[in-house]
């Protein structure tokens, strides 16, 4: 297998299955973040808004604010408050993330792939109040930039990270159409022998084929056509065809996936 | 060799049709637990939920070694990813999660002195770096009133000065109170809580907050008593500063306790005993935050009221011996193991 790319996190399971978490990086947790902010501050400034006309009114011009006015005032300071110190907290201690990492399809984990719980959510967002010196997560974007998991200061001490969960869709696979005719099937062997690298480019192609010009299929084809086409010895045949139709074989071959490099040999 | 392994291989479209109905078992059972919660699970729902999850880790193993296709391989490693999360998850509900569930099993009330006087040392030394300069502050505007206009605005302190000295016969009408609680909910919880999480950087952090607001607040006291208001404020000041002053050192001592697990880890690694030390200190910094609601709702409500200054001192002195032997007798002896 190849080492994974350094923005993927394996996690191994009890069960000694190892599946993959891709990391979010900067630009998307900002994104996120920036989401909170507006909808946080869009209902903060709705009910500033709402106190002005419906509470104060002409009142606040003359000057005495009335009684009214005053405790609703208090329930601003305390709602900034909880946006300050509770809103990310709570959001992400019961569901692992806010609405803006929802939005964006984020979520937080433990650097052990498990959901976090209550501390964990807690620490992480006391610890903004660190991240976000001196100006705009300045603090923060660097430590990032430093650890292996795009890690704030919050999330290495909560044990946290960002992540981007694989939403499980399962691909229909791939089907040859038309099907074989028995001319092309004669002409070919009854095992093809592709490589996990070729295996992944072929199948990566004819995935893609609806989104290409025909004339741009065709020359992606030839760049590998050829060496399977000696491999195989089909000369002659059309590329597209000649691909789609070794990756058909190979497939329902179940697994014959050759030597671990077959493009020099044979 | 690659003859007998293609025996025992299926293709992958056979496979893909004998066990695609556990996936999407799997998969619904997935999407209800993220969305309605495990505890909307039935008898039925529990019981397949453990199966399936290793019948499909097996699933991806397979489809690994046999090379299926990426978007095989890519749709079982998200199924087993997020039912993964579902099956290991912890302390799903918030209140279990502050109240019940951690650990050490002690209910929170007991933890928290438990885990304050663990830390006595960070915890002294916090008290010294609030006090120390709080009474230097005052120490210096009581001998020189003019030095307090350098840590706030004359505009400020000359009202302040006077409105204390006219003592709180009239007291405070509530709506006075509710803007003042949000403004101390606001104002001294995000002081606290600063002061925690600056301690991240060595401890640092934490003693500047500590310093800067004893300086101020000792300042501000200092030019009020020079004003000839000090009785008034003093009085003001017992009835909810036990639980205010108390719970800043507190948080600035969990700071520092932070800040010296990065400083000297032990055995650890840095990061390690910083993730440890942290976790034993959550129960701490939700400890000093509510200490601190409780401290708003006095400062707010009962401190400016017109109640006598008589009853107002004892009740003020009743509430600094309880809070001062909670923590230090609350929990001690009866361990809970």
């Amino acid at each position: 297998m190849r080492a994974p790319l350094d923005t993927v996190v394996q996690i191994e399971t009890p069960e000694h299955i190892v599946f993959e978490h891709r990391l979010a990086g900067p630009a998307r947790r900002a994104l996120a973040h920036v989401l909170d902010l507006v909808l946080c501050y869009g209902v903060l400034l709705l009910v500033g808004i709402a106190i002005l006309f419906g509470v104060v009114g002409g009142a606040a011009l003359s000057g005495e604010l009335s009684s009214l006015a005053k405790a609703s005032v208090g329930l601003v300071l305390l709602l900034v408050f909880i946006v300050q110190w509770v809103y990310f907290a709570a959001w992400e201690a019961l569901t692992g993330r806010t609405p803006g990492k929802r939005a964006l399809g984020l979520a937080v984990v433990t650097t052990t792939g498990r959901p976090i719980g209550v501390r964990e959510a807690t620490l992480r967002n006391l610890l903004r109040a660190a991240d976000v010196l001196p100006v705009g997560y300045v603090v923060g974007l660097a430590c990032q930039l430093c650890t292996q998991r795009f890690q704030r200061l919050g999330d290495l001490v909560a044990g946290t990270m960002v992540v981007v969960p694989e939403r499980a869709r399962g691909g229909s696979p791939i089907v040859l159409r038309p099907p074989a005719t028995a001319a092309e099937l004669a002409s070919l062997p009854q095992t093809v022998r592709l490589d996990p690298e070729e295996r992944a480019a072929i199948e990566l192609f004819l995935r893609r084929r609806g989104q290409l010009g025909a004339a741009r299929e065709r020359e992606l084809a030839e760049l590998i056509a050829p060496v399977i086409a000696d491999r195989v010895g089909a000369a002659g045949m059309d590329p597209v065809r000649l691909l789609a139709l070794v990756f058909d074989l190979a497939a329902r071959a179940g697994r014959d996936e050759g030597p671990v490099s077959s493009r020099g040999g044979s | 060799m690659r003859g007998a392994a293609r025996i025992s291989r299926p293709t992958e479209i056979a496979f893909t049709e004998a066990r695609r109905s556990d996936w999407e078992e799997l998969e619904a059972l997935v999407i209800k637990a993220t969305r309605r919660g495990l505890s909307r699970f039935d008898a039925r729902d529990t019981a397949r939920l453990s199966p399936l999850y290793r019948n499909v880790c097996a699933d991806l193993a397979r489809a690994r070694s046999s090379r299926y296709s990426a978007v095989l391989v890519d749709y079982l490693d998200g199924l087993v990813g997020q039912a993964h999360t579902v099956l290991y998850g912890q302390e799903g509900r918030l209140l279990d999660g502050l109240l019940r569930r951690r650990e050490d099993n002690d209910p929170l009330h007991l933890a928290f002195p438990r885990a304050v006087r663990r830390r006595w040392r960070a915890m002294l030394l916090s008290f010294a770096l609030f006090f120390v300069p709080m009474f230097i502050g005052m120490g210096l505007t009581i001998a020189d009133p003019h030095l307090a206009f350098r840590v706030a605005p004359e505009s400020m302190l000359r009202p302040l000065a006077e409105a204390y000295t006219h003592g709180f016969d009239g007291g405070r009408d509530a709506s006075e109170g509710v803007l003042m609680a949000g403004f101390y909910v606001n104002n001294n919880v995000g002081i606290a809580l600063r002061c925690f999480a600056l301690g991240v950087f060595g401890g640092l952090g934490s003693a500047i907050v500590l310093v800067q607001n004893g300086l101020t607040i000792g300042a501000i006291l200092g030019y009020v008593i020079a004003q000839g208001a000090g009785d008034n404020i003093l009085t003001f000041i017992l009835g909810h500063g036990s639980f205010e002053l108390g719970a800043i050192v507190i948080a600035g001592g969990a700071g520092m306790s932070m800040g010296w697990a990065i400083v000297a880890p032990g055995d650890k690694t840095r990061l390690a005993s910083l993730q440890a030390v942290a976790k034993d200190l959550f129960v701490v910094v939700v400890g000093a935050a509510l200490m601190l609601l409780v401290a708003a709702g006095i400062e707010a409500f009962w401190s400016p009221s017109a109640v006598p200054s008589g009853i107002k001192r004892a009740v003020g002195g009743g509430f600094f011996v309880l809070v001062v032997l909670y923590v230090l007798v609350a929990g001690r002896g009866e361990r809970a193991r």
